[in-house]
């Protein structure tokens, strides 16, 4: 059996931690370019328009069926080729582009479904309530349907936000150094040993940032609910 | 035939049965009244074993026991020699109006699949609905479903029929069909205890009449004394206050 | 840009003998992943608080960490695990680096599914109404009967939709075996590619025939679906 080390798990956890930000950068990156994109999308499926709405639900059914490698290995070698017959030069842009176009292609999909589930969980009477007591359409939307399309959100909104967060970690393979690249740099310098206590490292890593996430939605969905009433003692009968 | 002695019965804090008695003859149809919270559902529960009373016992037939310890072989002996009629039905959605009431024949009791497919038909053709045999519960009306569920209860041939509410889940219109069935049943000789508020069916059918309140019986006797010369100023006040809400005359 | 069609072609003819394998990974995991996750989901709602416990934070590790980093960690702890166990506990004499690495795919990929399962399972379970159970006891069934007759019938079928997109992501999540050098749809791509730096092209092929499995998938779900969900339809009276 190999040594194992456990003390270099904490010893590689520093030097991992160095890379958080690039990490934290591509997700938010990703959460905005995602989100806007999304949003469209969203509005594709909402609206009317035929046209629209195919697009939309195509677009959100080839996203579904396709591994984030591939699509990051199609972006980082297909995009600079694709993008040369407009006569636009993408050679010299960091990995972090590549990577961050990937994910908001992937996340887009994600945010439009919950996007468009929050949209229809807020009953139509609640605008109707709102604009029948006088408010404007926009105070309508922006006091009261929105508050309550965030909370219900929340749930969905976090658990593409984890997937992002895990999937973000394939960006090593393009040679990204963030604190996944890290860890394979790390192995690489070591000419492989101590590999099982940087995983493991990075395991820490990686679990304590999505159990940080989920406890953090979670506090902003109990803000965001209205007071519920204290439950009944006992259990009901007759 | 059907004896309960002393039952208690509390969820945490609230004592909802606090020693309650009946008992039941052969033939016998109860009915038990009271506002809700009395506890007159839970009670039904626990003679079914779906609640555990915490104390109490039963006689039934040859069987004794305590409630709060009866072993498994004791509860299974006790299920098979009754039947539960639900509020909600809680018809299984996975089977058809037949299948259902075959379930308690052919897995539980294990009678030959022929026999049971025969009583199933012909307790679905008792309760009205021979021509629903294939039918999902989703694809029935509320008082076709709990014809099913009566239906599967009596498929079982019960020595005791337990209804809980059986018709406070039904729209005003479908109330009917179900209670017809039931005075059916009353008049072919079932035993059956029933909790209900449905003063009509009580004064019409019902051989004994409970009256709860607060988790013991207040008054009890035949229809016409509860109803026409009740003793307790809580009966006089509960009936006064449901037959007025109810539209019903005395 | 211009696309080498030719080679296209017969990447494609390449990728579809990665497709067995693909495949082959996907049903042997849910094969063990669904009993298992299965048992994992009853035994949270059951008694032992040790084993529960031990459960959660299984069940929250694998959910919180990538598959890839999983990968990474089982394919470099496997080995040399299971050869110190047959050579210096068994004494066998066996190669165990001779071992055909889809194995390890096996052991990754139920380890992982066994965990998403267990929670989908979990709810399934929880949205049959308490009163089904409560019926099916009250006419005489035992709590087993009640349990293969009546309760799991119709939890399956309302976690037929999480089997399904479980399933698709398992099926994603098998892009990442060429990492344990096992010949899938995408590590025969990656290496046609590399001969002549087509990357694009085998990539693009593949993307076409992931959708097109992924489609398969799906498929075969959505009939089950309508079978398996009969009695859900609505009036026809």
């Amino acid at each position: 059996m190999r040594p194992f080390h456990p003390q270099y798990i904490f010893e590689a956890l520093p030097q991992l931690i160095l890379y958080l930000p690039v990490t934290a950068a591509i997700v938010i990156g990703t959460v905005f370019f995602g989100s806007l994109l999304g949003i469209f999308l969203a509005a594709g499926r909402i609206r009317r328009g035929r046209v629209g709405r195919v697009f939309a639900n195509l677009y959100i059914y080839v996203i579904r069926c396709v591994p984030s490698i591939v699509l990051l290995f199609l972006i980082y070698y297909g995009l600079p080729e694709f993008l040369n017959v407009f006569g636009i030069n993408i050679n010299d842009a960091g990995k972090g582009f590549f990577v961050i176009t990937t994910f908001s292609l992937l996340f887009a999909a994600s945010m439009a479904e919950v996007f468009r589930s929050a949209y229809e969980a807020v009953d139509r009477g609640q605008r109707e309530a709102a604009v029948s007591i006088g408010l404007t359409e926009f105070q309508a939307f922006y006091r009261i349907v929105l508050p309550q399309c965030v909370r219900v959100a929340i749930p969905n909104f976090t658990n593409a936000l984890v997937n992002l967060m895990k999937e973000g970690s394939l960006a090593y393979t393009i040679g990204l150094i963030d604190i996944m690249g890290k860890g394979q740099l790390m192995i690489g310098q070591n000419h492989g040993s101590y590999s099982l206590e940087i995983y493991l490292a990075l395991f820490l890593l990686y679990w304590g940032l999505t159990i940080l996430v989920e406890k953090g939605a979670g506090i902003w969905e109990r803000r965001l609910s209205p007071v519920k009433q204290e439950k009944g003692g006992a259990g009901k009968c007759s | 035939m059907l004896q309960v002695k002393n039952v208690q019965k509390a969820f945490g804090e609230n004592q909802v049965l606090r020693g309650v008695t009946i008992e039941v003859k052969k033939g016998d149809i109860v009915v038990i009244l009271g506002p809700s919270g009395s506890g007159k559902t839970t009670l039904l529960r626990c003679l079914n074993f779906l609640e555990r009373a915490d104390g109490g016992t039963m006689d039934f037939d040859e069987i004794h026991t305590e409630l709060k310890s009866a072993s498994k072989a004791v509860v299974s002996k006790v299920r098979k020699k009754t039947a539960f009629v639900f509020q909600n039905y809680n018809l299984f959605q996975n089977k058809t109006a037949l299948e259902n009431v075959m379930e308690g024949l052919a897995v539980a009791r294990k009678v030959p699949k022929e026999e049971a497919l025969a009583r199933a038909k012909a307790a679905l053709d008792k309760v009205g609905l021979s021509k629903r045999y294939d039918y999902y519960p989703s694809q029935l009306s509320g008082g076709q479903q709990q014809r099913v569920g009566i239906a599967r209860a009596i498929a079982v041939n019960p020595d005791v029929l337990l209804f809980d509410e059986p018709t406070s889940a039904l729209d005003p219109e479908l109330i009917g069909e179900v209670l017809a069935v039931m005075k059916k049943l009353a008049k072919e000789g079932a035993t059956m205890i029933v909790v209900t508020h449905e003063m009509t069916f009580a004064q019409e059918v019902a051989s004994k009449v409970i009256f709860m309140d607060g988790g013991v019986i207040v008054e009890q006797g035949s229809a016409e004394q509860i109803f026409t010369k009740p003793k307790e100023e809580r009966t006089i006040q509960f009936l006064r206050r449901v037959l007025k809400d109810y539209d019903y005359v005395i | 840009m211009q696309l080498d069609t030719q080679f296209m072609l017969t990447t494609f003819l390449h990728v579809l003998q990665g497709i067995p394998v693909t495949l082959n990974i996907v049903v042997v995991t849910l094969l063990c992943a669904a009993p298992l996750g299965f048992l994992m989901a009853v035994s949270k709602s059951g008694e032992g608080k040790i084993g529960r416990r031990i459960i959660a934070a299984y069940v929250s590790v694998i959910r919180g960490t990538p598959v890839v980093l999983q990968i990474l960690f089982l394919y470099s702890l496997l080995p040399t695990v299971l050869n110190y166990l047959i050579k210096g506990v068994l004494g066998l004499s066996f190669n165990i680096f001779t071992i055909d690495p889809i194995f390890y795919a096996y052991v990754v990929f139920i380890l992982n599914t066994t965990a998403v399962l267990s929670e989908v399972f979990r709810s399934a379970l929880s949205t049959v109404n308490k009163g089904q159970l409560e019926a099916a006891l009250s006419i005489g069934m035992s709590a087993p009967q009640a349990y293969v007759r009546i309760i799991i019938p119709q939890a399956l079928v309302s976690a037929l939709p999480n089997i399904c997109n479980t399933t698709v992501s398992l099926l994603k999540s098998t892009s990442l075996a060429f990492m344990m050098t096992v010949k899938d749809i995408t590590a025969i791509a990656k290496i046609d590619a590399s001969f002549g730096y087509n990357y694009l092209e085998a990539y693009l092929v593949i993307f076409v025939v992931y959708i097109f499995l992924c489609s398969g998938v799906q498929g075969v779900f959505h009939l089950t679906e309508r079978g398996a969900a009969a009695y859900k339809k609505p009036a026809v009276s």
